[in-house]
């Protein structure tokens, strides 16, 4: 820009050969000049992946350290909804995706379809903590805070793969994935590896926590009260190690996994203090109304058209001595004002347990969702101690839950109960217990072989074994789809 | 290094011409029209075989150097043909009497930066068209103007909304993703022409975001009246040495510029207005009809008449505001010093109430010598626009007028007022009466804007064997366009929102500032016989485009600001670019001026690439041979043929990854964006080989000229789906090709020519091509970005099919059972069903002169292509189509009761009376004592889109819902209505 007043002066100054020598020197220089334009414009609409992966600060590790916390959120109204349809927790009655009543009630899935988003949002939110793993060396924090922001940001992506894992069963999955976009996509290993790999993954975030010191060097958002410190953080850690343990134990038939998942848990926050209000104790998946923030997208008015609950749950729910139903579904859910009915599927009632506890008929769009609290570790001790021989301690355990938190009374099971017996009595309790938060009963259900179990509603319909891997990771190995470990 | 050789390369040129001078003469003469008395100003006089050149004054004198010995002397005026005299040794005088060009067969046509050619020897296609014809008939804009005129160029209208929109596209489509708009340069200043969108979509809940806004193409805001010429470099070879902005071609505008002589003025009225030209009528209810499917309380409408039906179209688009223009320009000059100074009020009133286009221009050209070997040329313009264009296009809660008549039955009397003076609220279905939103609701643009140019000519050699000439240009282009909406909460369709009343303020800034250095050398060899053109240059360009936008709702009742909303929400967008680039050219001319060759390259880098060190190549060579005589004498056949090379950008922000920056409990956290950046991301590239063959016989009243090309984009940006493990998911990259290939022709003739008491002239021009995907790089085929609605008909890209192909649902074929569902319907749901560029476009200008009577018709034809007609489809949703219970309806319902789309899809060949003037120059002793001060005065009378013969059944088939899509889908969507235009044309010369 600045070369046109670099030539005026001896142009007009000068005349004929002179003139033309001068030109010829203004034109040279001006060649100079602008051969070294800066042309580096940076986008500045919005931070760019450099400000992390080439100049990171604490600053942005710490706001990256917040991303990470709302990116395991993002699939959870779809694993309610979709895993909750699969074990037939509910229905959605809404009518204007015929996937609800069709494909994901009776089949075939299309892998082009609803199996795409909460893979890729999983990934992605590796692909995230991934990029922060490398850049936290390098964004001047003490080893401790290094330490603890390791331990965390592993914690996250053993659980994101161990979910991974979960969904894909069969099929497989890739867990080598931090490489270039450019590069060989990861290698599909089998969902039993990828698990083992996950829980590896989590002690050796133990590790890193308890080598954190005293704080994190970032803040946490809503949902992590009371586990936002190393010390308290290593609980959730190993709350959740406790339960991939016993995942692994089930679905691939791990026998060491019950004596390490009975260390994992023994480390964790469960408490039988304070019953029944320490059952609530427990990190939860965030949400608020707050401007430009993401609201509970599960809670609704009994009006809605969209869900329903399952009508096997309301019908296999346990009295209460009173000959209530089990407490665990009178607050969850209500009677809406008319039923509906779509292809075949009929709801009568509705899920209110994410709206407002004084009057259920207001959705509350603040309400977090339980991700791991005491209620299910106290369960999943039950399901241990049956399987490591304290018999009489995991019966001690379920009727924690039975009565603090369903209002029954104590199971009949005693230590001679037969296995099927117990997982019978573990299953009905995690349905009523956990039911809206995870998509347990369709897990449980693959757990323990007992797909054939869920009630089908019409003529045709089918459980779902497992989620397909979506086309796109298909296509992009060029592999046929429906793809999986075994080929194309 | 490759700097290096390049300044070395320059040095070389630039040390070579230093020759001696040889001994020389003057000679003096005259220029004039033939047949007359009347002086040409501004022609220019050279000496063939010498670097010698002058220009002649007002009165059309001229005073050249010329070597010693006898010269020819070539006379050239725009506007005239050439003349040529051989003047001997002794001879000290020449004049010349130049014949009108009325086939443009003379001019120069521009080559580079700096550089020009004479038309006749071009080596590529020449689409060129000047001022007066483009004023001619009052046009909206300078797009409108040049329909039906040139080849090789398709123009088409996005709605009939006033004051632009419309789509440019030269030699077909060449892009998926990238940038599909020509490269626009008025007087050196590149010229941005950037859509920015108004945001009535979020006020009308339009499907996609701001695309359906009805944008204004910014190159709206040039002034028709004020251009001297316009220039269309086609093809890859004419437009190289603009390398990567060149893709879709370049528009090379000229303003008028003052010639020395005494001041003249000349004064413009114009007075008119716009009608309709179509309306769509619709259903025809009986009470018991109307009871049935709207309930009892329409009865009411039927209490008067039995039988109410009121055309909606007629109801609201009966505006009849005046239209006008007042132009006004004084031109002259004096000793060293030229000026232009033009002043243009513009109103165009649009059918619409409350629409219409406004612009308010004034110019200012001064030419300035500061010695005989240095001149300044300094262009500005400022400009101001006002756009209303109204509430049309898609909506999704009839805030729009097309829409909402669709579900307004016709026994609805929308003007029907209770007594306080209210619209009646509606009671028929939906909550909107398009009468009240026109009356009440604000969409409303303005744009100011700065042009201005300085280019520096400085001849530093003239040996008349040698001539070394530098050029230095700088400019900016700089507009603030303000765009503020307001939907009353009163308003019967906000009225319904949960957070009832709407408000956007949005804001845009750009700048381009490009400048631009030239050497230009010139040799010929005292023998003669050839001569060689030596140029070389650098370029810089700068551009920025800022844009915000506060969007609220939930507005206090009767306010307006967006402020006084409670659910407020903000925008900001800012696209940056820098451009350098380097380039050469040689020019040599052989066998007499029989023979031309060119070749050129251009060395360019930019920000947007991913590398933004690496300088890319456009190449370009060409050649033409003038046969003369061949065909009777004077006849030229000349065959050409050309090669270049340009590029389209990457666009901003392609190479970057991004972090999305979500938020909860008030923290604000960094995650990887889905969008991988691709730092490698490189320009697309064009290839093209174009062939020719021009000519003019029958001393000149017979010309042509036949183009054919090829054209073959590759590197193509493009957007693939990576192994979603990867995080990501989406990433762009380059790859693929597309070919287009084509036939231009243009045929002038003039079938009368009477001297000058009765001319007939007549042109053809005809443009074909078609595009096809040759290649997505693996890529499986799909949707582009607003390729139209859903199952609506999409405009989708696979290999072997054309770029434009419509996809959809059809119906099966009875003979092949296996493609049939149970319904009747084909299986298969993505199968090809139309598309939407057409087969051919021809255009036909014929100017009729009788003494002082002049008679101008522009006929424009479109030859196939294929128009979705979603304004249909919304009537048959509301079953309220004209023709309802017909066959026809049938036909159409079982298409949409089956997800067909294919009864929708219509043909879009139309004919078009684009212009019709008819006017009378005054004669001189008609203005009695005025004469004096009056010079010459003309009165016409003007039409624009007089007549338009379809096969479309909709109102306009030149119309596309999604504008601003790089590949154009016609799509009708309810769309501002089509509108015809007279004028009465005043015009007087001081």
């Amino acid at each position: 820009m600045m070369t046109l007043t670099g030539i005026t002066g001896p142009w007009f100054a000068t005349r004929g050969r002179h003139g033309a020598a001068a030109a010829l020197a203004a034109l040279s220089g001006a060649l100079l000049l602008s051969s070294c334009a800066n042309l580096d414009v940076p986008d500045t609409n919005s931070p760019t992946q450099g400000v992390l992966t080439e100049t990171p600060t604490r600053q942005t590790l710490a706001r990256t350290a917040v991303g990470i916390q709302t990116q395991v959120s993002i699939d959870i109204p779809a694993q309610i909804q979709q895993w909750g349809i699969y074990g037939r927790e509910l229905y959605n009655l809404l009518g204007n995706d015929p996937r609800e009543t069709g494909e994901e009630i009776s089949g075939p899935q299309d892998p082009g379809g609803r199996a795409g988003a909460e893979w890729a949002n999983k990934y992605a939110a590796i692909r995230s903590i991934n990029t922060y793993l490398t850049a936290l060396p390098k964004g001047g924090l003490s080893d401790a805070e290094v330490s603890a922001s390791q331990g965390f940001a592993n914690t996250l992506k053993a659980w994101h793969l161990h979910m991974l894992a979960v969904r894909s069963g069969p099929t497989g999955m890739p867990i080598d994935v931090d490489r270039p976009i450019d590069a060989e996509p990861a290698p599909l290993v089998s969902s039993q590896e990828a698990m083992e790999a996950a829980s590896a993954l989590m002690d050796e975030a133990l590790t890193q926590l308890n080598a954190g010191g005293g704080e994190f060097p970032f803040n946490f958002v809503e949902g992590f009260e009371g586990f936002d410190t190393p010390a308290t953080f290593a609980q959730f850690n190993r709350a959740l190690a406790a339960k991939m343990l016993v995942h692994r134990a089930t679905f691939y038939g791990c026998t060491e996994c019950w004596t390490q998942a009975a260390t994992a848990i023994a480390a964790s926050f469960i408490t039988e203090a304070g019953l029944p209000g320490s059952l609530k104790t427990g990190v939860y998946y965030g949400f608020t109304s707050t401007a430009n923030e993401t609201a509970n997208p599960v809670t609704e008015t009994l009006e809605s058209n969209r869900y329903w609950i399952h009508p096997s749950i309301i019908s296999g729910a346990q009295l209460r001595p009173g000959g209530q139903p089990d407490l665990r579904l009178t607050t969850k859910v209500a009677l809406a004002p008319a039923p509906r009915t779509l292809n075949g599927l009929t709801g009568t009632y509705k899920p209110v347990m994410y709206n407002d506890p004084s009057d259920p008929t207001v959705p509350d769009l603040d309400a977090n969702i339980p991700w791991l609290t005491n209620e299910e570790l106290l369960l999943l001790r039950a399901e241990i101690r049956w399987n490591t021989g304290d018999k009489a301690g995991a019966i001690a355990d379920i009727n924690l839950v039975r009565v603090n938190a369903g209002g029954l009374a104590p199971t009949l099971l005693t230590a001679a109960s037969t296995d099927d017996a117990f997982i019978t009595e573990l299953l009905y309790n995690r349905t009523y217990s956990l039911m809206w938060t995870q998509g347990t009963r369709w897990v449980d259900a693959r757990r323990y072989n007992r797909l054939n179990t869920l009630p089908l509603d019409r003529q045709g319909d089918v459980v779902h074994p497992n989620m397909l891997i979506p086309s796109a990771e298909c296509d992009a190995r060029g592999l046929d789809v429906p793809c999986s470990i075994s080929g194309g | 290094m490759r700097r290096n050789r390049l300044i070395l390369a320059i040095a070389v040129a630039l040390a070579f011409p230093q020759l001696a001078r040889a001994q020389t003469r003057e000679i003096t003469g005259t220029v004039t029209v033939a047949g007359g008395t009347v002086p040409i100003a501004g022609s220019t006089i050279s000496a063939e075989g010498t670097t010698a050149e002058t220009r002649s004054s007002n009165e059309g004198r001229f005073r050249i150097t010329v070597p010693a010995g006898p010269v020819t002397l070539i006379a050239r005026a725009i506007g005239y043909k050439r003349g040529i005299q051989v003047v001997s040794g002794t001879q000290t005088t020449a004049d010349f009497a130049l014949e009108r060009d009325v086939l443009q067969i003379e001019g120069v046509v521009v080559t580079g930066t700096a550089t020009t050619i004479d038309r006749r020897s071009a080596t590529t296609a020449v689409a060129q068209v000047s001022g007066d014809a483009i004023t001619d008939v009052p046009a909206p804009t300078i797009q409108n103007a040049l329909v039906g005129r040139v080849s090789g160029v398709n123009l088409q209208s996005n709605s009939g909304a006033p004051g632009g929109g419309i789509q440019m596209q030269v030699r077909g489509n060449n892009t998926i993703l990238g940038s599909f708009d020509p490269l626009y340069v008025v007087d050196g200043v590149l010229y941005s022409n950037s859509r920015i969108a108004s945001g009535r979509g979020s006020i009308s809940d339009a499907a996609f975001a701001t695309a359906e806004d009805d944008a204004v193409d910014r190159v709206a805001d040039i002034n028709p009246e004020n251009i001297e010429s316009i220039e269309i470099m086609k093809g890859a070879a004419a437009s190289s040495l603009y390398g990567s902005r060149a893709a879709n071609g370049v528009v090379i505008i000229k303003t008028k510029r003052g010639q020395l002589g005494a001041p003249r003025v000349n004064v413009r009225q114009v007075f008119g207005q716009f009608d309709i030209s179509k309306t769509l009528d619709s259903r025809r209810f009986t009470l018991q009809e109307a009871t049935d499917k709207y309930g009892p309380d329409v009865a009411h409408w039927f209490d008067n008449n039995a039988n109410p039906y009121f055309n909606h179209f007629d109801q609201l688009y009966d505006n009849h505001t005046l239209s006008y223009e007042t132009a006004m320009d004084v031109s002259g000059g004096a000793g060293n010093t030229r000026y232009f100074v033009g002043g243009t009020w513009k109103h165009d009133g649009g059918i619409e109430p409350n629409t219409g286009f406004g612009r308010q221009n004034l110019r200012v050209n001064v030419d300035q010598s500061v010695n005989s070997k240095m001149d300044v040329q300094v262009s500005t313009e400022f400009n101001r626009a006002q756009h209303d264009r109204g509430w049309n296009n898609n909506c999704n809660n009839f805030a729009c007028q097309g829409y909402a008549f669709a579900y307004t039955p016709g026994f609805v009397n929308l003007k029907a007022r209770d007594q306080n003076g209210n619209f009646l609220q509606p009671d028929w279905g939906i909550q909107s009466n398009p009468l009240q939103t026109a009356e009440l609701a604000r969409n409303h643009e303005e744009t100011n804007r700065f042009t201005g140019g300085v280019t520096l000519n400085y001849d530093a050699l003239n040996t008349g064997r040698n001539s070394l000439k530098f050029v230095g240009a700088a400019g900016i282009d700089a507009f603030g366009q303000n765009n503020n909406l307001w939907s009353p909460n009163e308003l019967f369709f906000e009225a319904v929102q949960t957070q009832p009343g709407a408000a956007v303020e949005g804001n845009a800034s750009s700048r381009v500032w490009n400048w631009n250095l030239n050497a230009i050398h010139n040799f010929i060899p005292s023998g003669g016989g050839w001569s060689a053109n030596t140029s070389v240059g650098t370029q810089y360009v700068e551009e920025y485009l800022d844009y915000s936008r506060i969007t609220t709702t939930d507005l206090i009742p009767g306010q307006q600001n967006v402020g006084q909303g409670t659910s407020t929400i903000g925008t900001d967008t800012l696209k940056k670019s820098r451009t350098l680039a380097f380039y050469g050219q040689e020019e040599v001319r052989l066998l007499s001026d029989k023979l031309l060759l060119q070749a050129g390259v251009r060395a360019e880098r930019t920000s947007n690439n991913g590398d933004i060190d690496k300088y890319y190549l456009f190449p370009k060579v060409s050649g033409s041979y003038r046969l003369l005589n061949l065909i009777g004498t004077g006849s030229e056949i000349k065959p050409r043929i050309a090669y270049g090379e340009t590029g389209n950008l990457p666009i901003f922000g392609q190479k970057f990854t991004l972090l999305n920056t979500p938020q909860l409990s008030n923290l604000t956290g960094f995650t990887v964006a889905g969008a991988s950046g691709n730092a490698a991301v490189e320009p697309e590239r064009v290839k093209e080989l174009e062939v020719g063959v021009d000519g003019l016989a029958m001393d000149g009243r017979l010309t042509w000229e036949l183009t054919g090309f090829t054209r073959n984009t590759t590197n193509l940006l493009l957007q693939r789906v990576p192994a979603p493990s990867t995080g990501y998911a989406t990433q762009v990259f380059n790859g693929g090709k597309i070919e287009n290939q084509g036939f231009e022709a243009v045929l002038g003739v003039t079938p009368i020519q009477r001297g000058n008491n009765l001319v007939w002239i007549s042109r053809a021009t005809f443009t074909q091509y078609t595009s096809k995907v040759k290649d997505l790089a693996g890529l499986p085929p799909f949707r582009p970005p607003l390729s139209g609605f859903g199952g609506l008909g999409v405009t989708f890209i696979e290999v072997g099919e054309p770029l434009t192909q419509i996809i959809g649902r059809d119906f099966c074929n009875p003979n092949v059972p296996a493609s049939c569902a149970s319904d009747g319907v084909r299986t298969a749901t993505d199968v090809k069903v139309g598309n939407s560029a057409p087969n051919y476009r021809m255009g036909f200008v014929n100017e009729l002169t009788f003494k002082a009577m002049h008679l101008n018709v522009v006929l424009d034809y479109q030859n196939g292509g294929d128009i979705i007609n979603l304004t249909q489809f919304l009537y048959d949703d509301a079953a309220n189509s004209a023709d309802y219970g017909s066959k026809d309806w049938e036909y159409r319902m079982k298409g949409y009761n089956g997800g067909v789309i294919t009864p929708y899809i219509e043909d879009a060949t139309f004919l078009k009376l684009r212009e019709v003037s008819l006017g009378v120059t005054v004669p001189h002793r008609f203005l009695g004592p005025a004469n004096t001060v009056i010079k010459s005065a003309r009165v016409s009378l003007t039409g624009r889109n007089l007549v338009s013969w379809q096969k479309y059944s909709g109102l306009d088939p030149e119309v596309a819902n999604l504008g601003s899509a790089a590949i154009r889908n016609n799509l009708d969507v309810a769309a501002y209505p089509p509108s015809r235009s007279f004028f009465l044309d005043f015009s007087l010369g001081f």
